[in-house]
């Protein structure tokens, strides 16, 4: 049961998979950088990539009617793309018309015009095709997948895996993963994006300096309304080859929480992006084991809630160490609090980690036949459950005041080595003997703890006793 | 409220207005016939839930007085919108006439003649169908060849097959040549008396046509070209048909209107948890989620203490549910309180959170495992709201709704709590200057809203549904953002927004099934009512106009005066 999750892993082709279900949460995540760091936070992200997946179908599949099928089965596509990423600019300006102008509540007309997506599409769908659930009657097209020449395999050592892993991508992939650049060299590189910012961090200040603040907005709002529709179109016409309604299923509301796990810039986001396919990618593999297919597919979600606690602590954590740093006067010790807030975050991590096991206790406690029955079920149940609330219990004292790190060293390394030796434990267990797993687990977690910080707090502990 | 007899004007208004809307759903309902009413099964109670209607429209008028006409105005234009929309998807509806199955028949008393290449023959009827939907290349015209003499006396059909089929046929009859003999498009009175297989004009008839000469002849058979004129009276004959569905649908029978008013009493609920949240500023979309976790406590208690005395199981079931709800909602509360953490984005994901351990649970442990599909197994009769209303999903929800309502009334206007959710809603830091614990308060208004959604999830799984299903909600959370935002999140105004939307929603599925109208309609009239009634500047911009226009003509008038005043001195 376990080696074949592993092997699927650990593979090139998990890799490609990878970078498929990332496609569709950078590119929005991307728009939702760009409106974010404008000050605009963009809500109408689903509502836009509905209506440019829908459109993007739509037009490529009447454009075999329309130019003859020879000539649709060619430009259908672009057709689709330009059309559907149109629409998504539409929606933006819809936005940017009722917020900047009409002044509109941001959020609510946010949510508007994602209702204004999900229910347009569905209508018009139900118009055309008779069927409200998917478009599966109409012959729509792709946007081409890109094929590597067949040289790159016979590139020593990574040729093969490199060929494995970017051959037969759609070209909305490497859009996406281009676009972050394009997004960087935008955002530091122009007058634009320093506008862009500026008018984001303080929109009076830049007022005053003459930055067209409201412009700046509104050209912000088409921007991630464009990348909006590319993510859309990919879900149509790349990922998958129809129209399903509601099919965005929430990736516009993730794509608002990637920027503020990537630390909000372009390359922080395509990370965060990336951790979000991954989780995806998982549940799609793991979902056709004996586990619950719901179990896997909340991961995601969790690990958003996670990444909003962590970052939130994070910012906290931060602002705490510049103001004191601002205050010091010559004797602030950078590399102690370097060591204590990278140790905070491990114990966030750590007892972030643990939330998931109480989760998956209480699935077991309360559905017991989807794991094998009561018998098989509770006392699994009640093991994860203790060992989830240990962790949480020992590792939540050093998050409400990150000082007893420091103070109580030795106690906070216990800590987090045995909550690392625990999740890398059960990480290791996968591939080999439990028994040599977890004593692997506890060794590698110390290593990171020394790593990170641990052994210089440790040592600078024991001088000063 | 600064001048009473202003006031009392205001409530002579409501009165009657209440007295005008109980009146005309009750005429509407039972169409003005006593008899009619008496012979329903416990009609004093859908009197009394209509009074409560009317009691809610008394409100709506009185609470926010001038500002009732701005809503009222928001919900025409939406619906004027939304009739454009209808009347759109409505466009294609004369391209019946084009499409549909029909039949073409060659009569002919003479001897048959045999030819190579012949696809009609005398005596013979072909089938086939026009423009079907959902074909990649539909058939738009046919031709069919038959050979004869010259003499032959032949008569020519083509007509809709069955009743379904409305489609309006024309012919041709040419020679091998090409050219045009003869043609039909209507048929007449007489022929469709005389042919049995006719049945309108719109069916075409070539009758007793003499062939010329011998040889092969084309019938052509295709739908006549459909009219611009009669293509817009269609449509707006079909929009027309759809929107008195849309509008008055909801008044047709009880059980209809059993439908407006258990989905209204849901409304109302999930209208109040949003607009607790939102009193506070905080734009919380966690109901979806609370109102799962809800349902499921409840429906939970609800099989489990099934044999149990209705007075122990229901009130534990919704205790069970509200708590369910309160501790789901807590977990957005203190992210945001304690973390600044964005509580749109944690409470979608709490949502989806929320669902999937629903579906989980559903899945894997209540449904029986006989089930064809994911449901749990129905409640007893000891577990469910008992129906006011015989035969109906109106049930004592009814009265849990006006407790909740007062409730939250008194909550928001009358208690400390209520004082500082709203100074944290008006300016956060001012409040937090005045000595409000924001903290604390932020964290109580989104776990509060999480109790009334919790309230709904008892009420859909113990009123509404009477088990547990699958997508028990899809998206109530943002039909309470519409609901509470039409009542400017005033509680005493959300019972008569709830029964509005509700009953907007309840016309728009009479509108699918009647005039076969997508129900998506009813969301895009959703959407275009909030960007409507958050667009503060559109007010402003009239307010503005109405001041130019008053400054100028006092000033006008001023001057004028001054004039005079100038003139006499």
């Amino acid at each position: 049961m376990a080696d074949p999750i592993i092997q699927g892993i650990f593979s090139a082709a998990f890799l490609a998979s990878i970078l498929r279900v990332t496609t569709p949460i950078l590119l929005p995540s991307l728009g939702a950088l760009i409106s974010d760091r404008a000050g605009v936070t963009n809500i109408g992200l689903e509502g836009m990539m509905l209506g440019s997946a829908f459109t993007g179908v739509i037009v490529s599949a009447y454009s075999q009617t329309w130019f003859g099928v020879e000539t649709g089965l060619v430009i259908g596509p672009w057709l689709g793309l330009v059309s559907g990423v149109f629409v998504a600019i539409m929606l933006a300006l819809l936005l940017g018309f009722f917020h900047l102008r009409l002044k509109a509540n941001l959020i609510l007309s946010g949510v508007a015009l994602n209702i204004l997506g999900s229910a347009a599409t569905v209508a018009i769908m139900f118009e055309l095709t008779g069927d409200r659930g998917n478009t599966s009657t109409l012959a729509s097209l792709q946007i081409p997948f890109i094929q590597l020449p067949e040289f790159i395999k016979s590139i020593p050592l990574v040729g093969g895996f490199f060929f494995e892993v970017f051959d037969n991508q759609s070209i909305m992939t490497w859009i996406a993963f281009i676009a972050v650049a394009v997004v960087w060299f935008m955002l530091y590189r122009t007058p634009f994006g320093m506008h862009l910012r500026a008018s984001g961090e303080n929109p009076s200040a830049a007022q005053s300096v003459g930055i067209p603040v409201q412009r700046t907005r509104f050209i912000a709002l088409i921007l991630s309304g464009m990348f909006a529709g590319l993510g859309g179109i990919h879900m149509s016409m790349g990922y998958l080859s129809l129209f399903q309604r509601d099919m965005t299923s929430g990736r516009g509301f993730i794509a608002l929480a990637t920027p503020l796990l990537g630390g909000n810039t372009p390359v922080g986001t395509m990370i965060a992006s990336m951790v979000f396919g991954f989780f995806d990618a998982l549940s799609n593999r793991i979902g056709s084991l004996q586990i619950p297919s719901m179990l896997p597919l909340m991961v995601p979600n969790v690990a958003t809630v996670m990444a909003l606690v962590i970052y939130a602590l994070q910012t906290r954590q931060s602002q705490r160490v510049r103001a004191m740093r601002t205050a010091s006067t010559g004797d602030f010790n950078s590399a102690y609090w370097t060591a204590v807030q990278r140790l905070s975050l491990l114990h966030v991590v750590m007892a972030m980690l643990a939330v998931i096991g109480v989760i998956i206790a209480i699935s077991l406690f309360l559905a017991p036949n989807g794991f094998g029955g009561y018998d098989v079920a509770y006392p699994l149940a009640l093991v994860i459950a203790v060992v989830s609330v240990a962790l949480i219990s020992a590792n939540i004292p050093f998050l409400t005041r990150v000082e007893r790190i420091s103070a109580q060293i030795r106690f906070s390394g216990l800590v987090s080595v045995i909550s690392l030796g625990v999740y890398l434990g059960l990480f290791f267990s996968l591939l080999m003997q439990p028994s040599v797993a977890f004593p692997l687990g506890v060794v590698l977690g110390f290593g990171i703890w020394a790593t990170i910080g641990g052994w210089r707090l440790f040592g600078m502990a024991r001088q000063s006793a | 409220m600064k001048s009473p007899s202003r006031s009392w004007g205001w409530l002579a208004i409501a009165i009657v207005a209440a007295a005008l809307v109980t009146g005309f759903i009750t005429y509407r309902m039972f169409n003005g016939s006593v008899d009619e009413m008496t012979a329903q099964a416990d009609y004093q109670n859908v009197i009394l839930v209509n009074v409560l209607v009317g009691i809610s429209v008394a409100l709506f008028i009185f609470q926010l007085k001038w500002g009732a006409l701005r809503v009222a105005l928001t919900v025409v234009a939406a619906l004027i919108l939304g009739y454009i929309v209808t009347a759109f998807f409505n466009l294609d509806t004369a391209a019946q006439f084009t499409r549909g199955k029909y039949e073409v028949a060659l009569i002919s008393e003479a001897a048959p003649t045999t030819a190579d290449g012949t696809t009609l023959s005398y005596g013979g009827v072909e089938k086939g169908e026009f423009n079907k939907q959902g074909v990649r290349s539909p058939v738009t015209d046919v031709q069919y060849t038959f050979a004869g003499k010259s003499g032959d006396v032949v008569t020519l059909l083509a007509y809709a097959a069955n009743n379904r089929s409305l489609v309006d046929l024309q012919l041709a009859l040419t020679d091998a040549s090409g050219a045009t003999l003869a043609t039909a498009t209507a048929a007449t009175a007489e022929q469709i008396g005389q042919f049995k297989d006719l049945r309108t004009e719109q069916d075409a008839a070539l009758q007793d046509f003499t062939l010329p000469a011998d040889g092969l002849y084309t019938l052509d058979v295709r739908p006549e070209v459909v009219s611009f004129s009669t293509t817009i009276g269609e449509t707006v004959k079909a929009t027309n048909a759809a929107y008195d569905a849309f509008l008055l649908g909801a008044l047709g029978r009880v059980n209809r209107w059993a439908v407006w008013i258990q989905d209204a009493l849901t409304l109302i609920l999930v209208g109040l948890a949003i607009a607790i949240a939102f009193r506070a500023n905080q734009f919380s979309l966690g109901a979806e989620g609370q109102l799962y976790l809800g349902a499921l406590a409840s429906g939970m208690i609800a099989l489990a203490w099934g044999n149990m005395s209705p007075w122990i199981v229901i009130p534990v079931a919704i205790l069970a549910s509200v708590t369910a709800g309160f501790l789901w909602g807590l977990i957005p509360g203190i992210l945001k309180a304690y973390l600044n953490a964005n509580e749109l984005v944690s409470t979608l994901m709490l949502n989806t959170i929320a669902i999937r351990f629903y579906d989980l649970v559903l899945t894997f442990q209540l449904k029986p495992p006989e089930a064809g599909y994911i449901s749990s197994e129905k409640f007893t009769n000891n577990a469910i709201f008992p129906s006011i209303v015989a035969e109906t999903q109106v049930t004592v929800a009814v009265f849990i709704v006006i407790a909740a309502v007062i409730a939250v009334w008194l909550l928001i206007t009358r208690t400390p709590l209520g004082y500082e959710i709203r100074m944290v809603g008006a300016n956060q830091r001012f409040a937090a200057y005045g000595g409000v614990n924001t903290r604390r308060t932020i964290m109580l208004s989104m776990a509060i809203s999480g109790i009334l959604a919790g309230l709904v999830g008892a009420h859909l799984s113990m009123g509404i549904y009477r088990q547990l299903l699958i997508n028990i909600s899809i998206g109530l959370a943002f039909e309470g953002v519409v609901v509470a935002l039409l009542a400017r999140n005033d509680p005493l105004v959300i019972p008569f927004t709830g029964f509005l939307y509700a009953y907007l929603r309840a016309g728009a599925q009479f509108m699918e099934r009647d005039a076969n109208v997508s129900f998506e309609v009813v969301r895009i009239i959703q959407a275009v009512i909030i960007l409507l009634i958050t667009a503060e500047a559109l007010i402003a911009y009239f307010q503005q106009r109405r001041v130019q226009r008053k400054g100028l003509q006092s000033t006008a008038e001023h001057s004028k005066q001054a004039a005079e005043g100038g003139a006499h001195g």
